[in-house]
C-alpha cells in the first residue's frame, strides 16, 4: 500500500489516535506527578473522553474502503463509539467516589479503560478478519486486568482470573472459527466472505459461523455462555464493573451485526432460529436467576445477561428496524446499567458501600431525589412508560412483530412482567421499608443515577432525540 | 378548543402534571399547604374538564378536539388525542373522581403528604390520558403510567397486607398490559398505522385469524382490568388494602379502562373477532355477575363486599357491551358512570367509619342510624343506588341494559336478573347489619355523624345519583352518537336501513328502536 493512503487513511482513525494520547497521558501522569497522581490521571482520561466524543462527531465517514477495505468509519461504527466513550465516562465518574472510600485508588485504571475503548472503536469499524480479531483481542486483553484490579482484594482477583480464563478460551473458539471461515473462502475480507459463502451451507460452514459466533456471545455473556457473568461483575470493582458490564456487549452487538449482515448474511435461515432461541433463554435465564439474588451487584448482573436477551431479539429479527432498535437500546442500556450498578455505591455502610438491596431500606425518607431517580431507573429497566427503556423493548419488539415474530415479542413482554418482581423489590426497599439508608449528598454516584434519570425520562417522552440518530447511522452509510 | 392558550386536551392531561410539580415545592412538613394546594388543583381540573361541555357538540358522533402532531416519526406514533361524547363522560367521572378523592383523603392520610397528593395527581395524568388518546402507543403509555402511582397508593398507605395487594396489582395488570402491547405490534403491522380513526377509516379488517388473535391479547389486557372472571383476584386484595381514596379512584375509574377498551378498540377495531367470542365473554360476564353477588354475600369486611360488588356489576357492563343491541351498549356505557358514582361513594362510606373506628368488620357495627343519622341517609341512598332502585342512577343503566339483552337473548337476561336480586339482598343484609338494631357495641357510642367537609365529598355524588336517576337524558344524548358509530361497525344489523347498500343522498332513515330515556 502506498504510503500516502496509509496517512489519508488516519484522517479517518483521529477520535483512535487522540484517545490513544489521552491514555498515554493519563499513563504519564499517573506516573510522574508524586502526589494526587491518580486523581489527575483520571481526570486526563476523562477529559480525553469528552474531546474524543467531539472529535467522532465530526468525524468523516468511509463506507469501508479504508486500508484495503479492513475498517469501514461508517455512521454505525461511529454511533457505536459514541457508545463506549459514554461508558467509559460514566465508570470513570463513579470511580472517583468509588476508589475515596475503597482508600486506595488503582491508577492504571484509568489508561487501561481507554486502551479497552480503543480496543472496541477499531473492532466495530473492522470489516476484516485479521483487524476484527486483533481489535477484539485489544480491548479483550485489558478488561481482564481491570476485573483484577484490586489484587489484594480476593474477590477482586478472583473474578480477574475467571474473566482471563473463559475469555481467552472464549477467544480462542472465535479465532478457530475465523480459521475455518478463511479456509473455506480464502478470503479475510468480509465484502468477499460474503460473497464466497453465498450457497455454500455445508457443515463445515455452520462449524465456523457457530464457532465464531460463540465467541462473541460469550462476551456478551449470553445464554449458555453467560456463567462467568455474575461472578465476575459481583467481584470487580463497582465502577468497572460498569464499564465492563456495558461497553464490550455493545462491541459484540455491533461484531455480531456486521456479521450477520455481512459475511453470514447467506445464512440467515440457519441463524435466525439459533438466535431466536438464545434470545428467548437468556432472558427468561437472567430474569429467573435475578429473582432470588439479595446482593444489588449480583442482581443487575442477572438483569444484564437479561438485557443482552432482549438485544438479542433485534438479531432474531434482523432487519432494518432491528438495526437502528438494537442501536437505540445499547445507548439506553449503557445509561440504565451504569446507575444500575451505582445503585451498589449509593448508600455507604461502614468504612464501604452498601452492596445490599436491604441496604437501600427506607432511602426516600432521607433522599427523595435518589429515591425518584431509581424509581425511573426500574421503571426503565422493567420496560414501563415514559421510560427509555419501555421504548427501547418496545422498537425491539415492534421490530420481531414486523418480521411475523409475535411470540418471541410476547417472551420478550413476558419478561419484563418477571423483571418487574426484583425490581422492584428494590423498589420496595427504597419506598416501602423503613431503614436509615441516605445517599451521600452531591457524590458522582448520585450524580450519575440523577442525570441518569433525567436522561432515561427524556428520552421516554421524546425518543427521536437518540432515536432518529440511531436511524440514520447504518451500516456503510 | 384551547384554555389558556393550550389545546384543550393537552392542558386537561397536563394540568395535573404542572399541579403536581408545583406540589412538589412546597416543604414536605407544610402537611396542611400542600393539602390545600391539591384539593385546588384537582378542583381546577374538574371545572377545566367541565369546560369542554361548552364547545362539544353532542349530535356529532365524530372525535373532537383533535389534536395531532409527529411523536416518534420512526414508527409512525403520533400524539394525536381526540374525544368523542363515550370519553367525555369518563372523562368527567375521572375528574370528579379524583376531586372528591382528594377532598376525601383530608384527614386519613397523615404521613408523607406530598408524595400521597403527587402520587394522586399522577394517576390523574394516566387516567385522563387514557381517554383522550386515539394513537395506540398514545394510549399505551398513559395506561401503563397509571399503575406505578397506584402501586404506591396501595403500597405505602395502605392497609396490613399492603406490599401483597400492591405487587399483585402491579403484576397482574402488567401482565395483562404487555400481552395487549403485543397486540398493538400486530395491529400495526397490519395497518402501518397506530392511528386508531385511520385503522377504522382503513376499511380493510384484519383476516379472521389475526383478528381473532390480536383480540384476545386485547382480552387479557382489558378483562383483567375490569375485572372478569376469572382474572378478578387481585381486584379484592387491592380494594381492601388500598387507602380510600385509592379504593374510590380503583373502583370508580380504572376498572372503567377496561370495559371502556373494548369499547374504544375492541368492538370496532375487531368486529367479527368480537362476534365469535361472544358466547365466551357473555358467558364470563353471566358467571362475573352471578359468582361476584354470591362471594359478596358472604363477606365479614364492608370493603370485600363492595369489592366483589364491583366484579358483579363490571359483569353487568360486559354483559350489556356484547350483546351488541344499542340500547344495551349505551346502559352500559352509562352503568360505568353510575358504578362509578355508588362504588366510590360506597368506598368512601367505609372510608368514614374506617377513620373512626379503624376497622372494617360488618360484626363490629349495628345501630349507627340512630347515632349517625346523616350518614345512615347518605348509605341509603348509596345502596340504594347500587341495587338500582327506580328514581336512582344505578335503575337506568341496569333496565338499559336488561331491556337489550332480554331482546338478544332472554335467558341471559334472566340469569343476569338473579344477579340484581342477589345484589339487593347483600346491600340490604349490609346495611340492616351495620345500621338497624341496638347499638350495642361501646366503641360505636360515641362516633360523630358526617363533618361538613365529609358530606361535601358525597355532595356531588348524591346529585349525580339522583340526576341520572331520573332525568338521564343529557347523559345518554352524549353516547348516543358515538354508540351508533361503532355499533354500526360490529353489528349493522341493528340499523337495518343504514345497512342496506342504497346510497340515498341525506336521506339517513330513522332509527328503528325507540330508547326507552324518550319516554
Amino acid at each position: 500500500m502506498e504510503q500516502s493512503s496509509v496517512l489519508s487513511g488516519l484522517r479517518y482513525l483521529v477520535p483512535e489516535v487522540a484517545l490513544l494520547g489521552a491514555a498515554a497521558a493519563a499513563l504519564f501522569t499517573h506516573i510522574f506527578l508524586p502526589r494526587r497522581g491518580r486523581r489527575a490521571a483520571g481526570l486526563v482520561s476523562l477529559a480525553g473522553y469528552l474531546a474524543v466524543a467531539g472529535l467522532v462527531l465530526v468525524s468523516p465517514r468511509s463506507a469501508g474502503e479504508l486500508y484495503s477495505g479492513s475498517l469501514a468509519v461508517d455512521g454505525f461504527a461511529l454511533y457505536f463509539k459514541l457508545s463506549f466513550l459514554l461508558a467509559a465516562a460514566l465508570a470513570t465518574v463513579l470511580a472517583f467516589r468509588f476508589f475515596d472510600v475503597e482508600g486506595s485508588e488503582p491508577g492504571e485504571a484509568y489508561y487501561l479503560v481507554p486502551l479497552t475503548v480503543v480496543g472496541m472503536m477499531v473492532a466495530v469499524s473492522s470489516v476484516d478478519l485479521i483487524t476484527t480479531y486483533v481489535a477484539f483481542e485489544l480491548f479483550a486483553i485489558p478488561s481482564y486486568v481491570l476485573a483484577g484490579i484490586f489484587k489484594k482484594d480476593r474477590r477482586s482477583a478472583e473474578a480477574g482470573v475467571k474473566y482471563f480464563f473463559l475469555g481467552t478460551l472464549s477467544s480462542g473458539v472465535m479465532l478457530l472459527g475465523m480459521a475455518l471461515v478463511f479456509g473455506l473462502t480464502g478470503e479475510t475480507q468480509y465484502a468477499s466472505i460474503g460473497a464466497a459463502l453465498k450457497g455454500a451451507d455445508s457443515p463445515l460452514a455452520m462449524a465456523a459461523m457457530v464457532l465464531f459466533l460463540a465467541g462473541l456471545l460469550f462476551k456478551a455473556a449470553m445464554v449458555p455462555f453467560h456463567m462467568w457473568a455474575p461472578d465476575v461483575y459481583e467481584g470487580a470493582p463497582t465502577p468497572l464493573v460498569v464499564f465492563l458490564s456495558t461497553a464490550p456487549k455493545a462491541a459484540v452487538f455491533a461484531l455480531t451485526v456486521r456479521l450477520i449482515a455481512g459475511p453470514f448474511g447467506p445464512f440467515e435461515a440457519h441463524w435466525t432460529p439459533v438466535f431466536q432461541s438464545i434470545a428467548v433463554l437468556t432472558m427468561f435465564w437472567g430474569n429467573i436467576a435475578a429473582l432470588a439474588q439479595k446482593n444489588l451487584k449480583r442482581l443487575m448482573a442477572y438483569s444484564s445477561i437479561a438485557h443482552a436477551g432482549y438485544l438479542a431479539i433485534g438479531l432474531a429479527a434482523w432487519g432494518e428496524m432491528a438495526r437502528w432498535a438494537i442501536q437505540f437500546y445499547v445507548i439506553v442500556y449503557v445509561i440504565m446499567n451504569a446507575a444500575a450498578f451505582g445503585l451498589a455505591q449509593l448508600v455507604r455502610k461502614g468504612d464501604t458501600f452498601g452492596e445490599n438491596v436491604d441496604d437501600l431500606a427506607g432511602l426516600v425518607r432521607r433522599s427523595p431525589l435518589a429515591a425518584a431517580s431509581i424509581l425511573v431507573l426500574l421503571l426503565s429497566l422493567t420496560g414501563i412508560p415514559p421510560t427509555a427503556g419501555f421504548m427501547g423493548k418496545y422498537f425491539l419488539f415492534a421490530a420481531a412483530v414486523g418480521k411475523g415474530m409475535p411470540l418471541l415479542a410476547l417472551a420478550g413482554a413476558l419478561n419484563s412482567v418477571i423483571s418487574l418482581f426484583y425490581y422492584f423489590r428494590i423498589g420496595k426497599a427504597v419506598f416501602l421499608d423503613e431503614g436509615p439508608a441516605a445517599a451521600e449528598r452531591s457524590s458522582s454516584p448520585l450524580l450519575v443515577l440523577a442525570a441518569a434519570a433525567l436522561a432515561l425520562l427524556v428520552l421516554g417522552v421524546a425518543p427521536s432525540l437518540v432515536g432518529s440518530f440511531a436511524v440514520a447511522a447504518g451500516l456503510g452509510k | 378548543m384551547t384554555i389558556l392558550g393550550i389545546p384543550a386536551l393537552t392542558f386537561i392531561t397536563f394540568f395535573p402534571l404542572a399541579g403536581l410539580l408545583a406540589v412538589l415545592f412546597i416543604p414536605g412538613r407544610r402537611a396542611g399547604a400542600i393539602r390545600i394546594a391539591a384539593n385546588i388543583l384537582a378542583g381546577l381540573e374538574f371545572l377545566a374538564t367541565l369546560a369542554l361541555l361548552l364547545r362539544f357538540n353532542a349530535a356529532s358522533g365524530e372525535m373532537q378536539f383533535v389534536e395531532r402532531a409527529d411523536w416518534i416519526r420512526a414508527v409512525g406514533a403520533q400524539y394525536l388525542m381526540g374525544i368523542d361524547g363515550i370519553s367525555l363522560l369518563l372523562i368527567l367521572l375521572t375528574s370528579l373522581l379524583t376531586f372528591v378523592a382528594t377532598l376525601s383523603s383530608w384527614k386519613a392520610i397523615a404521613d408523607r403528604v406530598k408524595e400521597y397528593y403527587a402520587f394522586l395527581l399522577l394517576l390523574e395524568v394516566g387516567m385522563i390520558g387514557v381517554f383522550v388518546s386515539l394513537d395506540l402507543v398514545l394510549f399505551y403509555v398513559f395506561w401503563e403510567v397509571m399503575l406505578v402511582p397506584m402501586y404506591f397508593l396501595i403500597g405505602v398507605w395502605g392497609g396490613e397486607r399492603r406490599l401483597y395487594a400492591a405487587i399483585k396489582f402491579f403484576l397482574y395488570t402488567l401482565f395483562g398490559s404487555v400481552v395487549m402491547l403485543v397486540g398493538i405490534l400486530m395491529l400495526y403491522s397490519h395497518y402501518h398505522t397506530f392511528d386508531l380513526t385511520a385503522m377504522l377509516a382503513a376499511g380493510s379488517p384484519l383476516p379472521l385469524v389475526l383478528q381473532s388473535w390480536v383480540f384476545l391479547a386485547f382480552f387479557l389486557g382489558f378483562a383483567i382490568k375490569v375485572p372478569m372472571f376469572p382474572f378478578h383476584t387481585w381486584l379484592p386484595d387491592a380494594h381492601v388494602e388500598a387507602p380510600t381514596a385509592g379504593s374510590v379512584i380503583l373502583a370508580g375509574v380504572l376498572l372503567k379502562m377496561g370495559t371502556y377498551g373494548f369499547v374504544r378498540f375492541s368492538l370496532p377495531l375487531f368486529p367479527e373477532a368480537s362476534r365469535r367470542f361472544v358466547p365466551l365473554i357473555v358467558a364470563l360476564a353471566l358467571i362475573s355477575i352471578v359468582y361476584g353477588a354470591l362471594v359478596s354475600l358472604m363477606q365479614k369486611d364492608m370493603k370485600k363486599l363492595i369489592a366483589y360488588s364491583s366484579v358483579s356489576h363490571m359483569g353487568f357492563v360486559m354483559l350489556g357491551l356484547f350483546t351488541f343491541s344499542p340500547l344495551a351498549v349505551k346502559g352500559a356505557i352509562l352503568q360505568m358512570i353510575n358504578h362509578g358514582i355508588s362504588t366510590g361513594a360506597l368506598f368512601l362510606i367505609v372510608g368514614v367509619v374506617y377513620e373512626r373506628r379503624h376497622t372494617r368488620l360488618i360484626s363490629e357495627f349495628g345501630g349507627l342510624a340512630s347515632r349517625l343519622p346523616v350518614y345512615a341517609a347518605v348509605f341509603l341512598i348509596m345502596a340504594l343506588s347500587s341495587i338500582g332502585l327506580p328514581g336512582l342512577n344505578g335503575f337506568v343503566g341496569e333496565f338499559m341494559i336488561l331491556m337489550g339483552t332480554w331482546n338478544t337473548n332472554w335467558i341471559w337476561a334472566a340469569v343476569a336478573a338473579t344477579g340484581i336480586v342477589l345484589g339487593a339482598a347483600y346491600m340490604l343484609w349490609l346495611y340492616q347489619r351495620v345500621m338497624f338494631g341496638r347499638l350495642e357495641n361501646p366503641a360505636n357510642q360515641s362516633l360523630r355523624d358526617l363533618s361538613v367537609r365529609e358530606f361535601a365529598t358525597f355532595l356531588p355524588l348524591i346529585v349525580l345519583a339522583f340526576w341520572i336517576g331520573v332525568y338521564p337524558k343529557p347523559f345518554l344524548t352524549l353516547i348516543d352518537k358515538p354508540v351508533e358509530k361503532i355499533l354500526r361497525i360490529v353489528n349493522p344489523e341493528a340499523f337495518p336501513a343504514a345497512a342496506a347498500p342504497s346510497p340515498r343522498p341525506g336521506g339517513l332513515p330513522a332509527r328503528p328502536e325507540a330508547p326507552a330515556e324518550v319516554r
